[in-house]
């Protein structure tokens, strides 16, 4: 069960936010969350499985604008976004 | 429009406008003796051969233009080329109109061609831009890059 907090709600130190972009999005309906972070050593990975959208395999996972392994330990205030496969160019 | 470069070797540009591949290539080009270029349009028909309403790009900004920087260094310093520029579109756009300009210049044009070609690849591949197609009121994001 993942726990959201409305925008007046957010606060930075103790929160995620959380990204979708393209067919995420859809598949999700919405953008953007932010997610309490509730326990150390939480990882994308982790967080992904809450989401239920699927397997992780074919996303890239970024960390603060860096794209990282799924497995990189999370800390509040980290911006987490999750991407399909690119298809740019 | 987003404009980023570290230096005068690399300049990257997201547009959500149309833009003239003659104009930005007349603003960027030096001196070198070879250059390459490439120039990537929007197809007619979507994947399933269908005509196409519209082509809508989305990327991730801030990670896209860092990302498209890294690629073009790394891809200069591999093939020894001098200069590099990246123009990508964003936004709804038209069959005809430009996605992608990819010019890169050089001492040689086999180095020119190589970067050109190889930078455009990686940009496809590693940078975060999503395509969704629209037919007939309906979009479909596409799963995958179109083959070599």
């Amino acid at each position: 069960m993942i726990w959201t907090l409305e925008p007046h709600q957010s606060v930075l130190a103790s929160v995620l936010r959380v990204l979708l972009f393209a067919s995420l999005r859809d598949r999700a309906g919405w953008e953007e969350r932010s997610i309490p972070v509730s326990e150390a050593g939480l990882t994308a990975a982790q967080v992904w499985d809450q989401l239920e959208l699927g397997p992780l395999e074919s996303v890239c996972v970024a960390v603060n604008q860096e794209l990282v392994r799924s497995d990189q330990p999370l800390r509040a205030g980290d911006e987490l976004a999750f991407l399909p496969p690119f298809t740019g160019g | 429009m987003v404009e980023i470069g570290q230096d005068d070797s690399i300049r990257v540009q997201i547009r959500p406008d149309p833009f003239s591949a003659f104009e930005a290539l007349e603003c960027w080009a030096g001196a070198a003796a070879a250059s390459a270029v490439f120039l990537g349009r929007v197809r007619p028909q979507t994947l399933d051969g269908e005509p196409l309403q519209a082509l809508e790009l989305q990327h991730y900004p801030g990670l896209c233009e860092r990302q498209l920087l890294q690629l073009a260094r790394e891809q200069l310093q591999h093939h020894g080329a001098i200069r590099a520029l990246v123009v990508h579109r964003v936004g709804t756009l038209l069959p005809g109109e430009l996605i992608v300009l990819v010019a890169v210049e050089a001492d040689r044009r086999g180095c020119a061609q190589r970067c050109c070609s190889d930078l455009l690849e990686a940009l496809k591949h590693q940078a975060p831009f999503w395509k969704r197609e629209w037919f007939s009121g309906q979009g479909t994001w596409l799963s995958g890059n179109t083959p070599l």
